[in-house]
C-alpha cells in the first residue's frame, strides 16, 4: 500500500487533528505572506514619504561661508561639476547614497523681483529606483507658484530668462515655503544662465547609512567623503536623516521581530498537534514494526502527513494572505496603494518552504516516538 | 526441522525496584508444523517471549534462531524483511488500522515490496473463507471484537508465513468465536505453518502439540501430545 494512500486515509480518519493542524499552518501563512505584502506596502510608502522629506546629505566647498549659506540658502562657492560623477563612480566603495543630484543655485534678479534659480542635474539613482527631485529637460523650466507670477508665465508657455527661451514644463502648487520663488532648471541650462560653465555648488544625496545621530553618521561620512572629494565639506541634515534612519530600523526590527514569532507559533502548534498525533498513534507504529516496515517509511508516513497538510495549507494561506492584503492594504497604505499586488515570488517560496516547516515541526515528536518502545503497546501480557 | 529456537535467552527489564526477569534462561526448539501453547499467569513474561521470538525484543542474553537466521545477529532492515517474510503476528488487541477497511487492514500485513493489488482477490478469498466475505468494505470501528480478531488473522495469514505467533488471540472473544480462531490457527497448521499461541486460559490446549508453562520467566514443558490436534 502505497505511503500516500495510508497518510491520505490517516489524514481523513483523525481529520479534527489534521484540521487544527492545516488550520493553524494556514493561518501562519496567511499571516506571514500578508505581514510580507504589507511590510513591503510600508517600506514603499516609508520611502516615499522619505523621499518627500528631501535629501539629507549635503556636500558643499569647503570653505563656504557659512552666514551666507544659512542665509541665502545656498554655498557662495562653487566647485566642479565633475565632483558629482567621481562620488557616484565610488558608490559602495566609500559609502553607500541614493539619488545623488548636482545643483547649481543662486539669486538672480528680474525685472519684477527675485528668484532662486536652481539648475538640477539627472539624479543618478539605483537601478529600478525612481529618481529623487525634477527631472528637468535642457529648455524647459519649472517654476515656483510665486516665480511664475513674477515671470508672467503658465505652464506650457515660453519664457525668456537670462537671453534664453524656455518651455514652461510645470508651474508648482503654492508650497508655502522659499520654494515658491524657485525656478528649476537643467542644470547645464543654469550654469549658461549664471555664466559658470562646468560648476556646481552643492551635491545633493541621500545617506543609506542609516544610522540615527546617537551612532554618530556624521563622522563617519565626513571621514569617508572628504577622504574621496578633497575641497569640499559635508552637512548632515540631522532631522531628516534620524528620521530616515530611525523609520527604517524600527520597520527592520518589526519585521525581526513578528516574523520569528509566528514561526515559532506555528512551529510549537505543529509539534503540539504532530505529538498528539504520535501518541494516539503509538500501537499503530507498533504494528507497523510487526508487519515488517522500517524506520524510514515511518518517517514517510508522519513526516509526509505533515509536508501534505503542509502543502495544502501554504496553497490556501498564501492565497488568503494575498487576499488579506490586496483588501486592507491599500486602505493603510494610500500613497502607494496601486503597488500592492499578488506576488508570485512569495508564494512560490510558500508552496515550498511551508511543506518542509510542517515537516521539520513533526520531525522531532515523530522520531521521539519511532525511538520510543512502541512494542509495549502490542503486548497482552 | 526446527522452525524456531531459543538458546538459554533471557530479557531483564530495569525497573526502579531492581532488575524484573522478563525471561530467564530460556530454551525452547520448535519443529516446523507444530502447535506449541505457551501458557503463564498475567506478567509471567508470555508477550516478552513471544516478541523476542517474532524479532521485535532484542534478549538481554541468548540467541534466536527463526527459520534458520540468527534474528538478533541481523541488522534492523534485515531483520524487519526477517519479520515481513517469516512471521505473521496476532494480537489480543487486533491492532486493526482503524483508517482502512477490513480489505484494505488484511493487505496492509503484506511485506512492505509487495504489490497490494496483486493479493487483492487472494485477500477476498481468505475473508471469504474466515466468513468476513460481506465485511471486506467496512472500517474496524463497525465490526464486532470476533469479526475484527478474523480480519487480524487474515492479514497474518495472507503472505502465507511459516510462524504465526499469537498474543492472547482470543483473550477478548466469547468462546464461540475463540473457538473459530483456534480453528483457523489449526487449519494453518494442518498446511505446515507452525503455530506458537500464548495464552493464559485453557481454550488452545485441545489444539496444542506441545505446552509450555512459563513462570516468572522461566519455561517449561508441561506435556507431549500427538502432533495432529484432536478433532473438534
Amino acid at each position: 500500500m502505497s505511503p500516500l494512500h495510508l497518510i491520505l486515509k490517516e489524514i481523513w480518519h483523525h481529520r479534527w487533528n489534521s484540521l487544527w493542524t492545516a488550520l493553524v499552518l494556514t493561518a501562519a501563512v496567511a499571516l506571514l505572506v500578508a505581514i510580507r505584502l504589507t511590510a513591503d506596502a510600508a517600506e514603499r510608502e516609508t520611502r516615499r514619504v522619505m523621499r518627500d522629506l528631501g535629501f539629507n546629505l549635503r556636500i558643499i566647498p569647503a570653505g563656504t561661508d557659512t552666514a551666507f549659506l544659512w542665509s541665502k540658502g545656498y554655498p557662495d562657492l562653487t566647485m566642479p561639476e565633475s565632483h558629482a560623477r567621481h562620488l557616484a563612480e565610488q558608490k559602495g566603495v566609500f559609502l553607500t547614497f541614493n539619488h545623488l543630484t548636482a545643483t547649481l543655485r543662486q539669486r538672480y534678479p528680474l525685472a519684477r523681483g527675485e528668484v532662486i534659480l536652481e539648475g538640477v542635474s539627472p539624479s543618478i539613482s539605483d537601478e529600478g529606483k525612481k529618481p529623487m527631485g525634477y527631472s528637468i529637460p535642457k529648455g524647459s523650466l519649472f517654476l515656483g507658484h510665486h516665480a511664475a507670477q513674477l515671470l508672467q508665465a503658465q505652464r506650457g508657455q515660453p519664457v525668456q530668462l537670462g537671453g534664453r527661451t524656455f518651455q514652461v514644463e510645470r508651474v508648482l502648487a503654492e508650497s508655502g515655503t522659499e520654494d515658491d520663488i524657485r525656478v528649476y532648471a537643467h542644470l547645464a541650462d543654469a550654469q549658461a544662465i549664471l555664466n559658470l560653465p562646468g560648476r556646481i555648488n552643492e551635491i545633493q544625496a541621500v545617506d543609506c547609512l542609516c544610522l540615527t545621530s546617537d551612532q554618530d553618521p556624521l563622522a563617519q561620512l565626513r571621514a569617508t567623503l572628504t577622504q574621496l572629494l578633497p575641497g569640499t565639506q559635508v552637512l548632515h541634515v540631522r532631522a531628516l536623516a534620524d528620521a530616515r534612519a530611525r523609520q527604517r530600523q524600527m520597520a527592520e526590527k518589526y519585521a525581526a521581530f513578528s516574523v520569528p514569532l509566528v514561526l515559532v507559533i506555528a512551529a510549537l502548534w505543529v509539534g503540539a498537534m504532530a505529538v498528539l498525533n504520535v501518541r494516539q498513534r503509538r500501537s499503530e507504529i507498533g504494528l507497523w514494526r510487526a508487519l515488517g516496515h522500517g524506520g524510514a517509511r515511518l518517517t514517510t508516513l508522519f513526516l509526509g502527513k505533515a509536508a501534505l497538510l503542509g502543502a495544502f495549507a501554504s496553497l490556501l494561506g498564501a492565497t488568503l494572505g494575498t487576499v488579506l492584503a490586496l483588501a486592507y492594504g491599500p486602505s493603510i497604505f494610500h500613497v502607494t496603494a496601486a503597488a500592492i499586488t499578488w506576488n508570485p515570488k512569495l508564494i512560490l517560496v510558500a508552496l515550498v518552504v511551508t511543506p518542509a516547516f510542517a515537516a521539520f515541526a513533526a520531525f522531532v515528536p515523530a522520531m521521539v516516538a519511532l525511538n520510543q518502545d512502541p512494542i509495549e503497546t502490542l503486548r497482552a501480557d | 526441522m526446527i522452525a524456531i529456537a531459543c538458546d538459554d535467552v533471557s530479557k531483564e527489564f530495569p525497573s526502579r525496584h531492581g532488575v524484573v526477569h522478563g525471561l530467564d534462561q530460556v530454551r525452547l526448539e520448535i519443529q516446523r508444523g507444530e502447535f506449541v501453547t505457551v501458557k503463564g499467569a498475567s506478567g509471567s513474561g508470555k508477550s516478552t517471549l513471544l516478541l523476542t521470538l517474532g524479532g521485535m525484543q532484542r534478549p538481554s542474553q541468548g540467541r534466536v534462531r527463526l527459520d534458520g537466521s540468527d534474528v538478533y545477529a541481523l541488522p534492523p532492515a534485515q531483520r524487519a524483511e526477517l519479520r515481513a517474510r517469516c512471521v505473521g503476528f496476532v494480537f489480543q488487541l487486533f491492532h486493526l488500522l482503524p483508517y482502512l477497511d477490513t480489505l484494505e487492514n488484511v493487505l496492509a500485513g503484506l511485506p512492505p515490496a509487495s504489490s497490494p493489488t496483486r493479493f487483492r482477490a487472494t485477500a477476498l478469498d481468505l475473508l471469504q473463507q474466515l466468513g468476513l466475505g460481506d465485511r471486506a468494505h467496512h472500517h474496524p470501528a463497525t465490526l464486532s471484537a470476533g469479526e475484527r480478531q478474523r480480519v487480524a488473522l487474515a492479514r497474518a495469514l495472507l503472505k502465507k508465513p511459516p510462524v504465526i505467533l499469537a498474543d492472547e488471540p482470543t483473550g477478548n472473544l466469547d468462546p464461540a468465536n475463540a473457538a473459530q480462531v483456534f480453528q483457523h490457527l489449526a487449519a494453518f497448521q494442518r498446511e505446515g505453518g507452525t503455530v506458537v499461541v500464548v495464552t493464559h486460559g485453557p481454550d488452545a490446549d485441545r489444539f496444542a502439540s506441545r505446552q509450555f508453562i512459563l513462570e516468572r520467566g522461566r519455561l517449561t514443558e508441561a506435556h507431549a501430545h500427538a502432533q495432529a490436534p484432536k478433532p473438534l
